[in-house]
């Protein structure tokens, strides 16, 4: 599928900024399965100094400072993206889960790379509650697609999409406790769920392109930036799943960056200088089918 | 018996076997003295407890009256403690430190270009992945893969112990922002003047070379060939730890001490916000650790930091030492990797023997740990001090989560001879010692200093510090083994420009002022209440009253008992107004600019803790005049400092700060005269407040012991002769305030200050002193007026010199706009 994307967000000040710094991971990720063309993010007001670099995690980011004074910031990512479903190797969703553990395993080829989603980070410590949740799914010797798959399932039933349960800040035992969350919680908790039993795993952070209802037209910028995770199974291969809609990636699925969690990873973020006592954010997401 | 003698005969002493597994520093286990100390003992041998129990003692003071303080986390600074005796080396036995550490330090650069590079060492499994990546010191947004820094580490600071066997032996690398260089520094300045003999006789090597050999790394660091790269030393503030220490090494080094507040990025460049301009900074000795060091990467709500920092340091714009990244050496998982990763990286065998480590990530490391878990020292890879806890639940927390933790042999470290106790029980006991050494990029290898920063241990805990004194192989070695020694200038090479070091300078000058005066006001009060304390109802117990209610008015009162109100006011720095309080803001506010004063400054202190704990000990009227007296010495002895300061504008912002208190403080002295309350009672009133502003001997040469309001008013508001009065102060900071580089003759203050100069020289005495009832309503409204003038022009000044901007905010950290209907 081909995709025209559009990302934007605008910041709206009572009062004069003198100085705004930023980063923006909006750049989709080139990957064997995605093809990204003319994509670009642009900032008003003009930047006076802006850059672009690949972070740790290979991503692509755009730094940006604006000193002239403003009271608007408004930061749009836009650009066409090919996708098709990723192939995951089958021989490796039938290896047993416990056979790709990076810490347990460190000779595996690619483990030491693993290693980093492994270990609990700023937003997804180990949380006893999400390795006693996931328990139930990674049994002794199951194989890695089928577990995870079943560890999808239940918490895609177990848990309420809400975007009311819980806010940016949200902590795993709180999820775990309301049984409820947007995307992001529910890929945190499946990070959390994944890690404590040893699996690497990813935060993954993009586009889901919508259908409108049978017989409804599309409606713009109706979209969202979603957040999914991905699970290691060996070298450089992972599988890419969505706890929030139950499914495995597929050719809907605009891949942004991935990291840790989402702290690696924002759409935006940045630091202002300013006397200004509110703010307002909006954000609209469009993903067209082209 | 002279100390070194009973120490040696001591430890001869079989009873004291318990320590015999530990490596004496001084005398051989056949009770020999050991070479260094066989060198110093025709000097040493003379110094008896006295002597030393009287040096112990000088070293207090002269530490106290330089300001050396060490705060721990959350609580208030403490006293630098030094142990009179110094850890001696001879150069034979320093050597081993001095090649090995120069190696560590070439293999802990190439540690740090690998692990933000090419990771060979996680990649072919020669380090473990786990026992680098949990540590939080590994900083992702310094390993991009556009970024390659080929020499990323300029100085390192290294802690070693001896074992039992005297082999020097790795306790642990500090790489961040390694303190301790200030400390080492003020040490060696305090033991060379108490023990200035032996000092001689020992032929050490003196320190000055290498801190011109750091100096000069800091220079060379910048990137780029510039003709004169400027360098400043961020630190985190007054709060912090090593607060002096970064302040000594900044004023040694002769950079500027600056606070991310005074810096700003712009393009990817940093700069130094000086008096309106912006100056380019090219390299930032860093004192502040990495995740505070930039709010946009880092830490979003960290104030200590610079926002886009880590941006302009991967454009390699600015240089940051250590880098943002370097705080990945001092996990102790490393040390057990150190001979592999030795081999790897330089190609070369460890010289240097770290103490035996097991990093718990690792299988076979974590069987033998859990066998062996009482003898062994448990850590975090974090740092902090050994876990304590039963081995059950040691097991317990390391099995949760293996990788987090090491474990470490627990060495004897060798000991020293230290002074306990006081004059008369005092003696030299062995204590555990470890030495914090350091290093610096000096041309293309490092340099190790020939000296350190010694520790005296106690259950773990450094108790004191040592000065560590690397002696000379053979007389005429140069110092530091460097020849050509150029001086570096101890003198300010920045003028105080910053805005925030100009606030500083203000707020001194106020505080000073301002305890000052209250401190005249005390004693002249005092006089009062000796002769009219038990006698309330006469013209002497009423005119006490009134000038009491002078200090009420500033302080508030805490106790009808004059004595107690008194001690109150000069010793509780929690009471509002107190002399305590402003003398603690003096303190506050001159260690925020600690490195544009000579350390003469911190007398004041001395004098005033000293005049303080007196009157602590015993207390009664006569010692709280004593005690007051001796304080306004110390605080007048800061006019002694300023006088000799370079007049930049710091200076002048000390005296504008100074004048407008002392209008301040003249004009409520004055508030006394608008009562009346007879004859008799007045006149009592007119002298002590001619006392308290310090014009009584002017006055009576010029009007007898004719004492009236109106004579006393001209003096006092209008005499432009006069020091004290508000005419000369508004006159004075009139002056300085033109001095500074942003007043153009028409700001707001410099306004301000003209329409105060003319309403004062346009008064009438004659008018002031009229009489409205039992009042003096003209003098009232011309001091209520004066008084907020000098308010709003002390707002002023502040926004028009000391503005820095807002503080960093994060995007959508301000509170959401309510939608518009």
């Amino acid at each position: 599928m081909r995709y025209r994307v559009e990302h934007r967000t605008t910041y709206t000040y009572d009062d004069d900024v003198t100085d705004s710094l930023g980063i923006a991971y909006l750049v989709p990720r080139q990957l064997p399965w995605q093809q990204v063309t003319d994509y670009r993010v642009a900032v008003t007001p003009t930047p006076g100094d802006t850059a672009s670099d690949e972070d740790f995690y290979g991503n692509h980011l755009t730094y940006f400072q604006v000193i002239e004074p403003h009271r608007e910031l408004a930061i749009v990512g836009s650009g066409e993206v090919d996708v098709v479903a990723p192939l995951v190797d089958a021989r490796r969703l039938d290896q047993p889960w416990d056979a790709v553990l990076p810490l347990r395993q460190p000779g595996l080829p690619g483990a030491w790379l693993a290693t980093d989603l492994v270990l609990p980070s700023p937003a997804v410590p180990t949380y006893p509650g999400a390795k006693e949740y996931a328990a139930h799914s990674l049994l002794p010797g199951r194989p890695v697609g089928e577990a995870v798959t079943d560890l999808m399932h239940r918490i895609h039933a177990d848990f309420e999409y809400d975007a009311t349960a819980t806010t940016v800040t949200s902590t795993v035992p709180e999820i775990l406790a309301k049984r409820a969350g947007v995307c992001q919680d529910f890929a945190h908790f499946t990070l959390s769920c994944l890690r404590s039993h040893g699996l690497a795993a990813r935060y993954v952070s993009g586009y889901l392109a919508t259908e409108p209802p049978p017989g409804k037209e599309r409606v713009v910028g109706a979209d969202a930036s979603h957040a999914w995770a991905a699970v290691w199974l060996g070298d450089e291969e992972w599988l890419a799943f969505d706890p929030t809609n139950d499914q495995w990636q597929n050719d809907r699925y605009v891949t942004v960056a991935w990291g840790r969690d989402y702290g690696d990873v924002p759409p935006v973020k940045g630091v202002i200088f300013t006397e200004a006592r509110h703010s307002k954010l909006d954000v609209s997401v469009d993903v067209a089918p082209l | 018996m002279p100390v070194l003698k009973e120490y040696v005969a001591a430890l001869s002493q079989p009873t004291l076997g318990t320590e015999a597994t530990r490596y004496d520093e001084v005398v051989a286990p056949d009770g020999v003295l050991r070479p260094p100390w066989k060198r110093l003992a025709a000097v040493a041998s003379g110094i008896g407890a006295g002597e030393l129990s009287r040096v112990d003692e000088q070293i207090v003071r002269f530490l106290a009256d330089d300001g050396v303080t060490y705060s721990r986390p959350g609580e208030r600074p403490t006293a630098w403690r030094l142990d009179p005796v110094p850890l001696v080396v001879d150069a034979g036995s320093w050597r081993e430190v001095e090649v090995g550490l120069a190696q560590r330090a070439e293999l802990l650069n190439a540690l740090l270009v690998d692990l933000y590079g090419e990771r060979t060492l996680l990649r072919d499994g020669i380090v473990p992945a786990a026992a680098v990546l949990a540590h939080p010191g590994f900083t992702r947004i310094m390993a991009y893969g556009s970024r390659n820094d080929p020499r990323p580490l300029v100085t390192t600071a290294t802690d070693l112990g001896r074992d039992a066997t005297g082999a020097w032996r790795v306790l642990g690398d500090r790489a961040q922002a390694p303190s301790g260089l200030g400390y080492a520094l003020e040490n060696r300045k305090v033991l060379s003047r108490v023990l200035p003999e032996l000092y001689r006789e020992a032929d050490l090597h003196r320190m000055a070379p290498y801190l011109w050999a750091f100096r000069s790394a800091l220079l060379q660091s910048a990137h780029g060939e510039l003709p004169d790269p400027r360098v400043v030393v961020l630190t985190p503030g007054t709060h912090s730890e090593t607060a002096y220490d970064q302040a000594a090494l900044a004023s040694n080094l002769g950079f500027p001490l600056v606070q991310g507040s005074d810096l700003t990025v712009r393009d990817g460049w940093v700069l130094m916000k000086a008096l309106g301009r912006l100056e380019r900074v090219d390299v930032i000795l860093r004192r502040v650790d990495a995740a505070w060091s930039d709010p946009l990467e880092l830490r979003g709500d960290s104030q200590l930091g610079v926002a886009g920092l880590a941006e302009a340091v991967r454009r390699s714009r600015v240089r940051v030492v250590n880098g943002l990244g370097a705080g990945v050496l001092e996990n102790p998982a490393l040390l057990a990797y150190a001979p592999a990763v030795c081999e790897h990286l330089l190609g070369e065998s460890l010289r240097l023997p770290t103490v035996p480590t097991w990093w718990c990530g690792d299988p076979d490391a974590l069987a033998h740990v859990l066998d062996r878990l009482d003898s062994l020292a448990v850590r975090s890879i974090e740092g902090g001090p050994p876990l304590d806890g039963r081995p059950e639940i040691l097991r317990r927390r390391i099995l949760a989560a293996p990788h987090r933790f090491v474990a470490q042999e627990r060495l004897p470290l060798s000991q020293a001879p230290t002074w306990t106790g006081g004059r008369t029980t005092g003696q030299a006991a062995p204590r555990p010692v470890s030495v914090r050494a350091f290093t610096v990029r000096y041309g293309s290898s490092y340099r190790t200093l020939l000296g350190g920063l010694g520790n005296v241990l106690q259950d773990g805990r450094t108790v004191a510090s040592k000065d560590v004194w690397v002696l000379k192989a053979e007389t005429g070695e140069p110092d530091q083994g460097l020849a050509e020694v150029m001086p570096v200038s101890s003198g300010r090479s920045l003028p105080a420009t910053v805005p925030r070091v100009l606030e500083d300078m203000f707020w001194v000058g106020r505080y000073a002022e301002r305890a000052e005066d209250l401190l005249r006001l005390l004693l002249a009060a005092h006089v009062l209440v000796e002769d009219y304390r038990s006698r309330p109802r006469t013209s002497g117990g009423l005119s006490l009253e009134v000038i009491t209610g002078l200090i009420g008015r500033l302080s508030g009162r805490a106790s009808d008992d004059y004595d107690e109100e008194f001690r109150s006011l000069l010793l509780d720095p929690e009471r509002p107004g107190s002399v305590a309080q402003s003398l603690e803001a003096l303190r506050d506010a001159l260690s925020g600019v600690r490195d544009q004063w000579s350390s003469d400054v911190w007398r004041i202190f001395g004098v005033v803790d000293r005049a303080q704990s007196t009157l602590v000990g015993s207390p009664g009227s006569h010692q709280m005049a004593e005690s007051a007296g001796r304080m306004l010495t110390g605080v007048l002895s800061l006019a002694g400092v300023t006088a000799n300061m370079i007049r930049d504008p710091g200076w002048h912002m000390i005296s504008v700060g100074r004048y407008l208190e002392r209008g301040q403080q003249v004009r409520h002295l004055l508030v006394a005269l608008t009562e009346r309350h007879g004859l008799d009672v007045d006149r009592e009133v007119l002298a002590a407040v001619l006392a308290a502003a310090e014009s009584s001997v002017t006055h009576r040469r010029r009007y007898r012991d004719y004492v009236r309001p109106a004579g006393v008013l001209d003096l006092l508001l209008k005499d432009p002769e006069n020091p004290r009065s508000l005419g000369f102060s508004v006159a004075r900071a009139t002056e300085h305030l033109a001095a500074l580089p942003a007043s153009t003759g028409s700001t707001r203050p410099e306004r301000l200050l003209a329409a105060l100069t003319t309403e004062v020289e346009e008064t009438d005495v004659a008018v002031l002193v009229a009489i409205g009832g039992a009042d003096r309503p003209n003098l009232r409204s011309f001091l209520d007026t004066a008084g907020a003038q000098l308010d709003r022009l002390a707002e002023a000044v502040a926004d028009l010199h000391f503005a820095t901007g807002p503080a960093p905010r994060r995007f959508g950290s301000l509170p959401t706009l309510e939608p518009v209907p």
